[in-house]
């Protein structure tokens, strides 16, 4: 059995996932993506991911609509998830995450190694 | 207006009218009475004396003709000068009062009445325009009943505030209008009393705003749209050059690693031109909020002197602070500071060469905090030195360095968001000697 840390990525857009994947990876994470917020509750009550990375504009269902749903199950009320958005969205994803998610991170304005310690950061916390 | 009060207006004529006649009378009465009474006498100049007692008597009557005349005039006059004036006050308030209903019947804005109730009587054309129904449908409806569900709450709010005498003043309200679609309406209650019950109602005007709505929320979306739109490539290029830079997924050939470096490096000023350009829309668009909250300044300073980091070291700049602990803690948006000052401090990055010097100072004397940011750079040519926050704006001497850095809209941004936040910016500068900037909150 490895115990590699299981992370969810869920982002429409499919060069920003790809890397993003492949970043968390290589950093010693198992890695996965969904392409849009129905594909990641599903994968999400699956798999049981360690963390969750959320985009918040997606079509079919938005990162708001994925996370209410998830605080939804059992299971969803306790997982860590990492809201993904662009600087726009900040303020909102900032009000939003309270309570609701562990954090959040903006695009443009965090590189990937901020990403991979924010996760590590994320999963340390009880 | 009413003209001249009558009296006044026909007096002077009346009375020469009047003196005219009597004499013409006097001197009437006087010949033919001398001539019946002596003829010869008349003639031959020796009835002198008698005339003169003659002229007495009647000129004691002419005087008291007059007296007589002018005060039964006065009389007359002064009774018709009231009626005039009636009358021609009467004119003037049914002109006036005419030319209020135009103004209120066809008025392109909705006009109507409040009972006490809340309901509603007198509508105007435009009101009956507006909800597209004749007049008997709408009379005694309940204003409030055309809410839209939306806003069904806040109607209820209001008509309880127009009930309990509260004003009532350019209210947003959706309503449904015409063909029940929802128009967004500026509402306004201008509270009256009837004269005659001494009851309390409202004259109502329902400014429609819905095209500005409409206008704004375009607007908004657009700029929502564009910043996602340019953002999601710009981090898309960010991480996957940091990827490739960072050689996890194998070393690049050495000439490859700085071509992706320049990538990475010029995406990066792209992200903040990004930044800068929605940021100077949402200004113009008066769509910026401030957000007032506790701020340490000092700390913010910081952590922009931690991202430039990289800039500083690689040009040598050596960093002065000068801060006032006791002025740390200031009441302002943070999140707008932080542009300012990172604004600031970028260009003074920008515009020092190699082992220059910039200072970051703070002080604070009573309510007034100033922060200045002073360099040893190019500095701005005097005859510049008045366009320095225009739009747009970049000084001779710094062009010519070839840089494409400047955007020529990062001060023009700071000098608008510093007067949102209320203060001022001011700046000193000498040409190769250096700039000062400093904010006064």
């Amino acid at each position: 059995m490895n115990d590699k840390k299981k992370i969810l990525v869920v982002d429409d857009d499919e060069g920003l996932r790809t890397v993003l994947v492949d970043k968390l990876n290589i950093s010693g994470f198992e890695a996965v993506f969904a392409a849009d917020g129905e594909e990641g509750l599903e994968k999400a009550l699956k798999w049981h991911p360690d963390a969750i990375l959320l985009d918040v504009i997606m079509p079919k269902m938005d990162g708001f609509e994925m996370l209410g749903k998830l605080r939804d199950d059992e299971w969803g009320k306790r997982a860590k998830v990492i809201m993904l958005t662009v600087l726009e969205n900040a303020d909102s994803v900032a009000k939003a995450v309270e309570g609701t998610a562990q954090g959040y991170l903006i695009k443009t304005q965090h590189s990937l190694d901020d990403v991979v310690a924010y996760v590590k950061e994320v999963l340390n916390k009880k | 207006m009413p003209s001249k009060h009558p009296l006044i207006k026909h007096l002077g004529l009346s009375f020469l009218v009047l003196l005219i006649s009597l004499f013409v009378l006097f001197l009437t009465v006087n010949f033919i009475e001398d001539i019946f009474e002596s003829p010869q006498n008349y003639f031959d100049g020796s009835m002198t004396q008698a005339r003169v007692e003659t002229i007495i008597i009647y000129g004691a009557g002419v005087a008291i003709s007059i007296l007589f005349a002018l005060t039964i005039y006065l009389l007359l006059t002064g009774q018709t000068s009231t009626e005039l004036y009636t009358q021609s006050t009467t004119r003037w308030l049914a002109t006036e009062r005419e030319k209020f209903r135009r103004i209120y019947d066809d008025a392109p804005v909705p006009y109507l009445m409040l009972d006490s109730e809340g309901k509603i009587y007198e509508p105007n054309k435009a009101t009956l325009r507006f909800f597209g129904v004749p007049p008997e449908k709408i009379n005694l409806q309940g204003l409030f009943s055309f809410v839209a569900e939306e806003d069904k709450k806040k109607g209820e709010e209001l008509l309880q505030n127009y009930k309990s005498g509260i004003p009532v003043n350019r209210e947003e309200i959706r309503i449904k209008g015409a063909n029940d679609k929802r128009r967004w309406i500026l509402l306004s209650i201008l509270e009256m009393k009837e004269p005659l019950t001494k009851k309390g109602v409202g004259l109502v005007t329902l400014f429609d705003i819905t095209e500005q709505k409409q206008l704004e929320k375009a607007k908004t979306e657009f700029v929502s749209l564009a910043s996602h739109q340019l953002r999601t490539p710009s981090a898309t290029i960010k991480w996957y050059s940091e990827m490739a830079l960072s050689g996890e997924m194998g070393e690049l050939p050495s000439k490859s690693a700085e071509y992706v470096k320049k990538i990475h490096s010029t995406n990066e000023e792209m992200i903040g031109l990004v930044d800068i350009l929605l940021n100077v829309s949402r200004i113009e668009m008066g769509a910026l909020p401030v957000e007032t909250k506790g701020v340490n300044v000092r700390e913010l300073a910081e952590s922009i002197l931690s991202e430039l980091a990289p800039q500083i070291a690689e040009k040598k700049i050596e960093i002065v602070k000068s801060m006032d602990t006791a002025a740390e803690n200031i009441k302002s948006d943070p999140k707008l500071l932080r542009i300012v000052i990172q604004n600031l401090v970028s260009n003074a990055v920008k515009y020092t060469p190699n082992g220059g010097k910039i200072t970051i100072a703070l002080e604070g004397s009573g309510m007034e905090k100033k922060i200045s940011v002073a360099d040893t750079g190019y500095g701005i040519p005097a005859g510049q030195q008045k366009e320095v926050f225009t739009k747009l704006f970049r000084a001779e001497n710094v062009k010519k360095l070839g840089s494409s850095q400047g955007t020529g809209l990062g001060l023009y941004l700071v000098k608008s968001i510093v007067e949102r936040l209320g203060g001022r910016i001011e700046f000193s500068s000498e040409e190769n000697r250096g700039s000062t900037f400093t904010v006064t909150l």
